[in-house]
This record gives structure tokens, C-alpha cells and sequence, in this order.
């Protein structure tokens, strides 16, 4: 039996004329580490408050384990929150915070000083009872919400953006600690952020929100390469999008024609003719010296720009049917010198090159026109 | 996560004092000023019923008032005091605010506690202080004959407008600069700096920049001191005990305690009461054309 | 000689150099709001520094200084404070007024700020208007309409220390108000959810949590009903029934143009040294509470602006 199980049905909330959360279904199994990602506004942030109690749904179900908590106040769900800014109440010590909720559930003396010191002890900040929440670091006062809220063994634990005020190296550091505490403890972490890079490393699976929808649902792996709407595509990572029309369509592969170049994608089970879009990732697309063997999938271009960025370069290619496309290139010491007009070959391999529908979930930006510097800064 | 019916019930003792020992006392003055005066024994008797109202006495107190009644000086005068006090408190406060909120550095944390410290010395005291130095033989005169300004002490306290109005800029002046340096504080280093950049020269970044931002510390710190202003009688009572600085909130005094024609009084006192209505809607009004031009938050 | 001329003074070193590049110094202190402030200070000040000290003057004069001494306070037999009754009962009765309107006013202000604050369904803003009205309205105004409502309508209330515990309370209710919104601002709805999250009842949210929370602002508050109350002077006046029922600002208002007594000048400082213990109490304790907590700006300031009305 898995513990841990959030059902989301239809679930909706309004605000005023505004529907921040439009008839969602989500199904988590119990024991993972699930993302909600998505820019601001998407609906995660209301979602979350919605499992946790804190907003009441304007309509749907939110089956944990089994019952429908929708309507069940925040203080009588199995569930905990980490928020954002940790709420650490600050007129008690360390001690009393994380004791908390083992007092409103009137447990023994004995056992509360106890499981305090166990818990302490899985955020490793034993000897820190005494302490107020002004004397601690960012990165102790999450650890401290941590523990306050899984001494309960709640069957579900709830984080609002708990990095989001610390510096990018913490960050990266309690990602990874994060992440083995989940593994460690077992349950099921609900996870929000609208750092696609965070979701992606920590995540068994994520759900990808726009404009209060769920876009995408998958593991990071297929939600990063293979986006089913144009908004996913564009919202992780950069895409490189181009305009191109649909010759023929099949579950193996697809045949599209943008410009007078015909190119062959992925096959996909959309009934779809007409407009469409192709998208690839940039690592993916490979850069041959000009004039090097032709075959499929190859359109010739120049160079238009190189960004340095230590580990790798950008390369954004205006491709002979107009479009800049940004490649990205390991520095391995290449033969290839990208100067601005080198020009080159570029192969986008069949099984990288994806169809999507045009007009389905629209991207705030195609970011295939003007590339991003940062590929980590998503949408 | 609360009950819904949680907040007005907690809201609910506080509204009821107010409505039964603010509002309905508000209407109790209605009632008398619009009521009748019993003539064997003098006294008021308020009508409760809205539609029974009698006029006459508002009328009465509105003839006295117009140009040509036995008020209009008093009116006049009370207008003039209030005025001339804000321009004044507001020619020596706004250096003052703008000081501490801009340049003050090190010294501002006891610059403000110097400012704010007149908020909490009782009024009384305060005029007290200046009654003792206007004396006769107080220090002031002294003084002015000791540097030979005068050569025989002056009577300050005898009837003097500007006495009264001398007083009125001592004794409300923190009241205006507490707001105004509140304003002045929230006004962002950097876009002073921004217009310095572009060009412009101190007193013109101070004209065309900090200036217009702090309008809403401005109109609120003046709504602040002249609504208050213009009931005061005890100051010109204190300062001077002639009937020739007497303002409007000294003839209602007069009324309830001189006379007593209560009716009279209230009647007055529901004119001042419409008065500063209109004045308080000006200001809101202006304070909302002010934070929407700026985005400022507001006063009040 | 033409070296010398020819020579340029060294930037900074001369007193004309220096002054000349003091005035055009772009980002100078003008000198002259120093001046300002300062003389702005002295003159707010000075004038009750002179009248405390004729509180403590030998002589029967407010004007004319003697020497040294507490007559006025308590060694003069008749006169004194200590001996004269007036001056003694004033005290006793702004003490009675003041502990009495912390003791009305504050509970009921903090339930309607904490209402008032999270309250948004109907009659909430009329409720709001209701409450701020009381801070604009000129207190003759108030004090016109009470005198009225007890003689005319509650006249099971005569003027008295009853009718000024009223009229107090009624002007104090919205001081409160407007202290602790401030703060509940700035807390937030943060830690009562965390405390429902860990299992707290929404009763136990806001009495062990929330309220625990607002405790300096409660005791700002209640330092700030106290020193308007004991300032006082027009609802006192106006409620009052002579005799026993004056309080200190009353006293001072009518011995000041009769009585040329330093005793009214002991009286006055007395009461402002108490009340200014008082508010320093409250200050400190706010800022005791809110130290660490991550508002900008200090606490002089925090606590200045929450009276911005």
C-alpha cells in the first residue's frame, strides 16, 4: 500500500473573476518526489495550499490515502508544510519549534524531548535546542522547518519554494541533501519551484503547470526531451523552434517541409495536419564543417554569434531557411573554430527533431528567435 | 482556516462602542441643533425624529456667521489663524522633516527622538512653558530689553494675534513634521541621484523630484494639524484672554458653558463639523490624485 | 614673484580652496538645515526645560528665579503638591482616567484591529470608516457631542469621572487600532498557518501564536492610551464636574493665567516625567521584542511610523 497518495480531481480554485487553478487531475503515487513547476502564476503555489488546507478548493477532490481531505481543516490532515519564508515562530527557541506540533498532540514529555533529538539529528543540528530562529543562518532555519514538520510522519510533506531566499552554491548544496532526505524518510515530498533546473535534478517525476493547467506530467528525462506542448518545450531549457508544414505524419516518423528543406522528425500519434512546429535542443544539434557530407535532416548555415560560458559554447547558427538556431558545444578542444561567419553544416538528428502541434499550449516567447544566454534561466 | 463569522464577532464590541458612544452622540448634537429651545426654562429640546426637524436655529447660527453677523469676524479670524499657522508650521517643519529623513546620517536615530518628543509632553505643559516666558517679567521680555528691542516689557498675553498664532505653530508643529518626515523617508535615494545625473542642480532635484513626492506627506500632515486646528479654543484662551482672538471653537465654548444656549452651540458645532467635512474631502481627494500620480503609499 | 604666481595651490590645502569646494561640493550637507533643525530643536524644547526648572525655584515666582529647592513639590505645607488637595486629586483622577482607558480601551482595540484587519465581507469597510473617523474629528467636536448624548439622551450618565472613562475610551479605541494593524501587517498570515499545519486549533493559532506575536504592539499601544489620556484636555474638560473630577491638564489650564504658582509648574512635571517613563517603557519593549527581525530601518523609526496616520 502505498502511503502517501495524493489523488487531485478536477480541482479548481477561483479568485474573484480569475481561475488560478482550471480543473486539475494529478495522480502522485505515495513515496516520490514530485515537482510542480511552472512560471508565477501557473496555480502550483495554490495547489499546494490547496492540499495543505489553507485554501478552499472552489471545487474538486483531494483524495490522500484514500479520503477526500478537500473540505478537512489544515490542522487535522496528515500533512506538513515547509514554507517559503520557514515561518519559524519566533518567539520560541529551536526546541519548542520543532516540538510543536508533538505538543498540540499532547504527546509525553519523554517522547517529545526524544524524537526532538532524533530529528535534530536528520537535519544535523543537534545542540541548536536553545537557539531563536534570529540567531540561525538561512540555511539552518530551513533545516529547522524540516524537522518541525517531519516529526509529525506526516504522509505527505509540502515544500513552497523552501530555496528560494538562499545564495546558488547553499542552493545546490541542500538540493542534494534534500533529495537523500526523501530517499531517507520515504515519503511523498511535493515539491514547488519555478527553477526548472532544480525540478529536473531532484525530481522522480514533475508536473509541468501553465495558467493554472497541467501541461505535461512525466520523469524528467521525458518531460525534458521529449515536450508534449510548445510550452513545455520552451519553459525547460532552451528550444529551437521553427515553423514548418506537415508533409505526412506517422507513429514511426514524420515528414515536414520548412522552407524547401524536407526534414524528417520523430513519429508521433498526433492526428495533425497543416502548421505545426519542429523543436530541438540545443545539445543536440550537431555542427558539420560546410560542405561535409549531406543526408538527411541537414541545412546549411553561418555562424551569427558565440557565447563563452566556461564548460561549453553557444552557438547560434541563422540556418538557410531563416532561423537562428543556438547550439551548444562541449569545449573539448575542437578542430571547428566558430568565428562570427564561419559558415557550417548542421544536422538535426531524426530522433532529437520533434512535431508539435502549432497553437497548443503557445509559449510566452519562441525563444528559438532570440537565444538565451543562460540556458539554466528558463521562460 | 477561520471560521468566517470569526472577524466580525471580534470586530463587533469595538463597532458597538463606537457606534453608541461616537455615532449616535454625533446624531444627539443633530437632533439639538435641529431641535427647538424650551422658552420658560432655557433649555434644548432635541428632536429625534428626522423628519420634525427645525431649522430655524441653524439658520440662526448660519446668519451670524455670514458677512454681516455677529460671527463673521470670529469666522474670518479663525480661517486667517489656521492658515497663517500652517504655512508656518509648514516653512519650519519641512526643513526640519527633510533634514532628519535625508541628511541627518549618523544623528538621525536621535534627531527623531528629539522631534517626537513634544508628542508626549502634555500640551498643557508645553503652552504652559511659553505663558511663564511672555509674563511680564518673563525671560523673554527681559531679554528684549537686556539686547534693547524694547524699552518697556510688552504685554504678549494680553489679546495679541500673533501670540495666539505663535502658540499654535509651537504647539501643532510636531504634528505636521512627524508625517512629513515619514513621507520624506520612503522617498528612494536613487532618484534624487538619478536627477542629479541627468543634470539637475540640488535646489532643482529638490523641486522637481522630492518635492512632488512627498505631496502626500504634505496634504496629510496638514489634514493632520488643521482639522484639530480649527476647534481649538483653550490655546487662544491661554495665551490671551480678550474676546479679539477668539475663534470659532472659543464662541462654541462660549455657548455650553458662557451662555448656556447649548442650541446655538450646536448648531455651530454641526457647521464646523460640515465645514471640515468639505475640507477632508478635499484633501482625500487631493491625496488620491497624488498617490496615483506617484504610486506613493498614503496617508490615512 | 612669477614662480610663486605661476605656482597652483595644492587642491585642498588653502582656506579659500577649501571653502570654495565645500560650497560647490555637489553632494554637501546644506549647512543651513542643520542650523534649522537645530534651533527648531532647542526652541521645541528649551521652554519646557526653563519651566521644569521654575518648578523646582524657591521663590512664589514662575518668572523670576531664586534659588534651589522641592517646595513646590512636597515641602511647602499648603501649597505644595503633596499638601495642596486640588493639585493632589488632579493627579489621582488623570491616574484613575489613564489606568482605566488602557484597561477598556486596549482589549477592545486589539480584538477590532485583528477583526478589522481580516475582515472583508460586508460592513467591514464601514466598520473601517467608523473606526478611523474618531482620528480626524477635532475633540470639541467629541467633546460637544458627548456633553449632548449624556444630557439629553444617556442622562443615566452624568458628567463625571463615568462620562470621562467614556468619552476616553471612545477616542482611544482607534489609537489602538492603528498600532496593532501595523503590526499585523508585517506578521502576516505566516505563522498561524504554520501553527494549523503542525496541528493547532484555529484557538490555540491565535492565542498561542499570533497573539504572543503581537505583545509589543499591544504594549505600545497600551503606553500610547496612557500618555493620550493623561494629555487629555478637552473630553476631560468637557465631561467633567469640577472639584475632583479635574484632572491635571484642567488644573494647568486654569491656574496658568490665575495663580502664578511654581506649584502648577510641579504638577506639569510631574505628569510629563511619568508619562515619558511610560512611553520609553513601550518603546523599549517593542524593540526588545522586534530586535532580529528582519524590518529595515530602526527601531525609533518603526515605532515613529506607526503613528503616520
Amino acid at each position: 500500500m502505498a502511503r502517501g497518495e495524493i489523488e487531485l480531481t478536477k480541482l479548481t480554485k477561483e479568485f474573484a473573476e480569475v481561475r488560478a487553478v482550471d480543473a486539475i487531475d494529478l495522480h502522485v503515487p505515495g513515496g516520490e518526489f514530485f515537482s510542480l513547476l511552472g512560471p508565477s502564476g501557473c496555480g502550483k503555489t495554490t495547489t499546494l495550499r490547496m492540499i495543505a488546507g489553507f485554501e478552499r478548493p472552489t471545487s474538486g477532490q483531494i483524495v490522500l490515502d484514500g479520503t477526500d481531505v478537500a473540505y478537512t481543516p489544515p490542522h487535522q490532515r496528515n500533512v506538513n508544510t515547509v514554507f517559503q519564508n520557514y515561518a519559524l515562530f519566533p518567539h520560541l527557541n529551536v526546541y519548542d519549534n520543532i516540538a510543536f506540533g508533538l505538543k498540540r498532540a499532547k504527546r509525553p514529555k519523554a517522547e517529545i524531548r526524544d524524537r526532538v533529538g532524533k530529528a535534530l539529528e536528520l537535519v544535523q543540528l543537534s545542540g541548536y535546542e536553545r537557539r531563536k530562529s534570529s540567531q540561525l543562518s538561512g540555511g539552518q532555519q530551513q533545516r529547522v522547518a524540516l524537522a518541525r514538520a517531519l516529526i509529525l510522519n506526516p504522509a505527505v510533506l509540502l515544500l513552497d519554494e523552501p530555496l528560494g531566499a538562499l545564495d546558488a552554491k547553499l542552493r545546490k548544496t541542500l538540493q542534494i541533501e534534500l533529495k537523500a532526505l526523501q530517499q531517507e524518510v520515504g515519503i511523498t515530498f511535493l515539491y514547488v519551484t519555478h527553477d526548472q533546473e532544480e525540478a529536473l535534478t531532484m525530481s522522480d517525476r514533475l508536473a509541468v503547470m501553465n495558467a493554472g493547467k497541467v501541461e505535461q506530467v512525466g520523469n524528467p528525462r521525458d518531460v525534458y526531451e521529449d515536450p508534449e506542448t510548445l510550452f513545455v518545450a520552451d519553459f525547460l531549457g532552451v528550444s529551437n523552434l521553427m515553423a514548418a508544414q506537415i508533409v505526412s505524419t506517422s507513429t514511426s516518423a514524420c515528414k515536414v517541409a520548412v522552407d524547401g528543406y524536407e526534414l524528417e522528425t520523430r513519429g508521433t500519434d498526433l492526428d495533425v495536419t497543416g502548421e505545426a512546429k519542429i523543436v530541438i535542443r540545443p545539445e543536440r544539434i550537431e555542427l558539420e564543417p560546410h560542405g561535409s557530407q549531406s543526408g538527411p535532416n541537414r541545412i546549411p548555415g553561418m555562424v551569427e554569434r558565440v557565447v563563452y560560458i566556461g564548460s561549453a559554447m553557444q552557438v547560434i547558427v541563422r540556418a538557410a531557411t531563416g532561423e537562428s538556431l543556438q547550439a551548444l558545444v562541449q569545449n573539448t578542444g575542437s578542430a571547428i573554430p566558430y568565428e562570427q561567419g564561419t559558415p557550417l553544416q548542421l544536422h538535426l538528428p531524426v530522433d532529437a527533431l520533434r512535431l508539435l502541434p502549432s497553437g497548443i499550449g503557445d509559449a510566452p516567447s519562441l525563444k528559438g528567435e532570440e537565444p538565451d544566454p543562460e540556458p539554466a534561466a528558463a521562460g | 482556516m477561520y471560521r468566517r463569522w470569526l472577524w466580525p464577532s471580534l470586530s463587533f464590541p469595538g463597532v458597538l462602542w463606537l457606534i453608541v458612544l461616537f455615532v449616535v452622540p454625533f446624531y444627539a448634537v443633530l437632533a439639538v441643533s435641529l431641535g427647538t429651545v424650551d422658552p420658560i426654562l432655557f433649555q434644548p429640546v432635541p428632536i429625534w425624529n428626522p423628519l420634525e426637524w427645525n431649522v430655524g436655529w441653524l439658520q440662526e447660527a448660519l446668519q451670524r456667521l455670514a458677512p454681516g453677523g455677529i460671527w463673521f469676524d470670529v469666522g474670518i479670524r479663525t480661517i486667517v489663524y489656521v492658515a497663517l499657522s500652517l504655512v508656518l508650521c509648514l516653512l519650519i517643519g519641512y526643513p526640519v522633516a527633510y533634514y532628519t529623513a535625508r541628511h541627518a546620517g549618523r544623528w538621525k536615530g536621535l534627531i527623531l527622538i528629539l522631534i517626537i518628543l513634544p508628542l508626549w509632553i502634555s500640551y498643557m505643559m508645553r503652552m504652559l512653558a511659553w505663558v511663564n516666558l511672555l509674563q511680564a517679567d518673563g525671560y523673554i521680555n527681559r531679554f528684549l530689553m537686556f539686547t534693547h528691542v524694547l524699552s518697556q516689557p510688552r504685554d504678549w498675553l494680553g489679546g495679541s494675534s500673533s501670540t495666539v498664532i505663535f502658540a499654535l505653530v509651537y504647539g501643532y508643529i510636531p504634528y505636521l513634521i512627524l508625517p512629513l518626515f515619514a513621507s520624506l523617508d520612503r522617498i528612494e535615494r536613487s532618484h534624487v541621484e538619478a536627477a542629479r545625473d541627468l543634470g539637475a542642480s540640488p535646489w532643482s532635484a529638490f523641486r522637481t523630484v522630492t518635492l512632488p513626492l512627498s505631496k502626500t506627506g504634505i496634504l496629510g500632515g496638514a489634514v493632520l494639524i488643521t482639522l484639530p486646528m480649527f476647534g481649538d479654543y483653550y490655546t487662544p484662551n491661554i495665551v490671551s484672554m480678550s474676546p479679539k482672538t477668539s475663534m470659532i471653537g472659543n464662541q462654541i465654548d462660549l455657548y455650553f458653558h458662557g451662555g448656556p444656549q447649548p442650541t446655538l452651540g450646536a448648531a455651530l458645532t454641526i457647521i464646523l463639523a460640515v465645514f471640515l467635512t468639505f475640507l477632508m474631502a478635499y484633501y482625500m481627494w487631493s491625496i488620491h490624485r497624488a498617490q496615483r500620480d506617484v504610486g506613493a503609499v498614503g496617508a490615512l | 614673484m612669477t614662480t610663486v604666481a605661476e605656482q597652483r595651490p595644492a587642491a585642498g590645502f588653502s582656506t579659500s580652496a577649501r571653502l570654495r569646494g565645500w560650497l560647490r561640493n555637489p553632494w554637501g550637507k546644506p549647512r543651513f538645515l542643520v542650523l534649522i533643525t537645530w534651533a527648531y530643536i532647542l526652541w521645541s524644547i528649551v521652554p519646557v526645560l526653563i519651566a521644569v526648572q521654575f518648578s523646582f525655584n524657591e521663590a512664589r515666582s514662575r518668572t523670576v528665579w531664586d534659588s534651589f529647592s522641592t517646595r513646590w513639590y512636597w515641602g511647602d505645607p499648603v501649597d505644595s503638591v503633596w499638601h495642596d488637595p486640588t493639585l493632589r486629586h488632579a493627579l489621582v483622577q488623570t491616574f484613575k482616567l489613564a489606568g482605566a482607558d488602557v484597561l477598556i480601551a486596549v482589549p477592545i482595540g486589539v480584538l477590532l484591529a485583528l477583526g478589522l484587519a481580516r475582515w472583508h465581507g460586508r460592513g467591514s469597510a464601514a466598520s473601517n470608516f467608523i473606526m478611523l473617523f474618531p482620528l480626524v474629528t477635532p475633540e470639541i467636536v467629541m467633546g460637544v457631542s458627548l456633553l449632548l448624548v449624556f444630557s439629553e439622551l444617556f442622562t443615566f450618565i452624568h458628567t463625571g469621572t463615568t462620562a470621562q472613562i467614556l468619552g476616553h475610551v471612545t477616542f482611544s479605541i482607534s489609537f489602538v487600532v492603528v498600532i496593532v494593524r501595523g503590526r499585523l501587517f508585517s506578521i502576516g498570515r505566516q505563522y498561524e498557518e504554520a501553527a494549523a499545519d503542525l496541528g493547532a486549533s484555529p484557538f490555540v493559532a491565535l492565542t498561542r501564536v499570533l497573539l504572543p506575536l503581537l505583545t509589543p504592539a499591544i504594549v505600545a499601544a497600551a503606553a500610547v492610551v496612557f500618555a493620550i489620556s493623561a494629555d487629555d484636555f478637552v473630553i476631560s474638560q468637557w465631561l467633567s464636574r469640577g472639584g475632583d473630577t479635574d484632572t491635571v491638564p484642567i488644573r494647568i489650564y486654569s491656574a496658568t493665567r490665575a495663580a502664578p504658582l511654581p506649584s502648577v509648574n510641579a504638577i506639569a512635571t510631574i505628569m510629563m516625567v511619568i508619562t515619558l517613563l511610560i512611553v520609553t517603557l513601550g518603546f523599549l519593549t517593542w524593540r526588545a521584542f522586534t530586535r532580529g527581525e528582519s524590518k529595515a530601518g530602526t527601531a525609533a523609526e518603526d515605532f515613529g511610523t506607526a503613528f503616520r496616520l
